[in-house]
């Protein structure tokens, strides 16, 4: 498998100003694959937003090499994008407008972004709330609305902060087998953080486990579930298994911080 | 039904108007009924409608009102083109705001109305003391409205746009104007009353036409009647300009029309 995304060493500080510094990340080295797709659980505030902003090229890394395919990362891409955790709607754009913000700043014409953007608020199960301002939706309808408009510009990277956080369990469970089916088609190389174990394990090839801040890499698990993954396998041995196998290599981090 | 119906759909304006229905039928029932009339010191709504009529037919309204409004007009023209583009350098540039607010910040919270003569005896009683007068009252709101406007765009939703690949250009109008609109118009309404207030204070002090110059003088010579008729005529305007920007600002800021905008 070739290369996508190789950190190494990233090492990155908060400055804030009258305030404590923070050390988010810390010597945090990472390769992920073309084509695959790798979950981050972690405890809260173990810097896995901030590990998505450095990779989204929205932040630079204090120490460490951040590289994309072979170069290095110096700033937002086209061939990123991200399902942000606070959603990132803009509050005076429709649902529809949303969607295009990323096909509109490509600047792609008109009546095609209109096309692709109804297609993915179809796949997004927003049919019908095209006209919407992003206050008039629920929460998980925002996240599904920021999903779509990831996947709008057709991205080669797809980075996911806890995109299915705030939706009920099963337009989870919809959302997540919508999800495997469009990188099964696109092949794209996704990096998803979560904080279920369950969706770590049902969706990724490797699960990479974060320490508590400074976040570095405590263990990584690769998932050996055949793919297509179905609902059933999580009804598995196998499943369970991985589950507590992922849960006891966090559990430590959790206890400690306590 | 039917009109259940209609009272829902208009009640704002129903109720509002009542209310003013009710004052004046109060004002009028208890000036002419309980409280024996001295036109020297009080005066009552169908007399001032008397004025109202001979003042708008014969008299120097209109052109009272037409003077006073290019005054008006051309000071909070130079407001808006002056004050917006500042307070959105001064929200943008945090050098620009260090340099300017102290120097700013003093001449809002000082009663500006206090200089009133001076800016008369330097610009005279014409249009341009007037107009500079407006000028100076009116800035501030869009000063200090933009600039908090613009300070108030979301870090999250600047990512945002610029990780799809947004320039800076793209931030400005994506993100910067939008979020700075509703503080505008907002500051609109303030500067609205502060221009009013400029108006009038300049045409007190020295004028010989336009409302503010009529409301003093009808009030020197003990012309009650003809003063209420300035000052309903002033609040008329105010009302109106006030209507107007809530209009456009729905027009403008669709997204906010969820929320009651005052
Ligand atoms: N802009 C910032 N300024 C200062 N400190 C920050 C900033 N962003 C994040 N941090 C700090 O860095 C640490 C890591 O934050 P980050 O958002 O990456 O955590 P996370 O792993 O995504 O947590 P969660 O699971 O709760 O989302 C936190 O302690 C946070 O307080
Ligand atoms: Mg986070």
């Amino acid at each position: 498998m070739t290369t996508c995304i190789q950190a190494k060493n990233v090492g990155l500080t908060f400055r804030p100003k009258n305030r404590e510094p923070v050390t988010a990340l810390n010597d945090f080295s990472l390769e992920v694959g073309q084509g695959e797709f790798v979950s981050i659980v972690g405890p809260s505030g173990c810097g896995k937003s901030t590990f998505l902003n450095i990779l989204l090229g929205l932040i630079k890394p204090d120490t460490g090499l951040m590289q994309l395919n072979g170069a290095r990362i110096t700033g937002p891409g086209q061939d990123r994008a991200m399902v942000f955790q606070e959603f990132g709607l803009l509050p005076w754009r429709t649902v529809l407008a949303n969607v295009e913000l990323g096909l509109e700043l490509k600047g792609v014409e008109f009546s095609i972004r209109r096309h692709r953007a109804t297609e993915l608020i179809n796949m997004a199960g927003l049919a019908g709330f095209e006209n919407h301002y992003p206050h008039e939706l629920s929460g998980g309808m925002k996240q599904r609305v920021g999903l779509a408009r990831a996947l709008a510009t057709d991205p080669e990277v797809l980075l996911m902060d806890e995109p299915f956080a705030a939706l009920d369990a099963q337009t989870r469970d919809l959302m997540q087998a919508e999800l495997l089916q469009v990188w099964d088609r696109t092949k794209k190389t996704v990096i998803f953080v979560t904080h279920s174990i369950e969706e770590a394990a049902y969706l990724s090839d490797r699960v990479v486990i974060m320490s508590a801040r400074p976040g570095r890499i405590k263990q990584i698990i690769k998932v050996q579930l055949p793919r297509p993954r179905d609902y059933e396998m999580r009804l598995s041995p196998e499943f369970n298994d991985l589950k507590s196998r992922i849960w006891d290599v966090l559990k430590e981090e959790l206890i400690d911080k306590k | 039904m039917k009109v259940k119906e209609y009272y829902e759909e208009h009640q704002r304006a129903l109720l509002g108007l009542s209310s003013f229905i009710f004052l004046a039928a109060a004002w009028e029932l208890l000036l002419t009924y309980v409280v024996p009339l001295n036109p020297f010191f009080f005066t009552k709504p169908s007399l001032i409608a008397i004025a109202f009529k001979e003042q708008a037919l014969g008299g120097n309204l209109w052109h009272n009102l037409a003077i006073s409004s290019r005054a008006f007009i051309w000071g909070f023209s130079f407001s808006v083109v002056i004050g917006i583009p500042l307070g959105a350098v001064m929200g943008w540039r945090r050098r620009v705001e260090y340099a300017l607010d102290p120097f700013l910040t003093a001449l809002y919270a000082s009663p500006l109305v206090a200089i009133a003569p001076l800016l008369i005896v330097v610009f005279g009683v014409g249009l341009l003391g007037k107009a500079v007068l407006v000028f100076l009252l009116a800035v501030f709101p869009f000063i200090f409205n933009t600039f908090a406007g613009v300070k108030s765009a979301d870090p999250l939703l600047i990512n945002v746009v610029r990780s799809f690949g947004g320039k800076e250009r793209d931030l400005y109008l994506k993100v910067i104007l939008p979020s700075t609109l509703p503080y505008i118009a907002a500051g609109t309404r303030l500067a609205i009353g502060r221009g009013l207030v400029g108006i009038i204070v300049g045409e007190f002090y020295a004028a010989s036409e336009g409302i503010g110059f009529a409301i003093s003088q009808a009030g020197d010579t003990y012309r009650l009647p003809e003063m209420f008729v300035g000052i309903i005529v002033l609040s008329l305007v105010a009302v109106l300009l006030t209507e107007v920007m809530r209009k456009l600002e729905i027009t403008l800021a669709p997204w906010r029309a969820g929320e009651e905008i005052r």
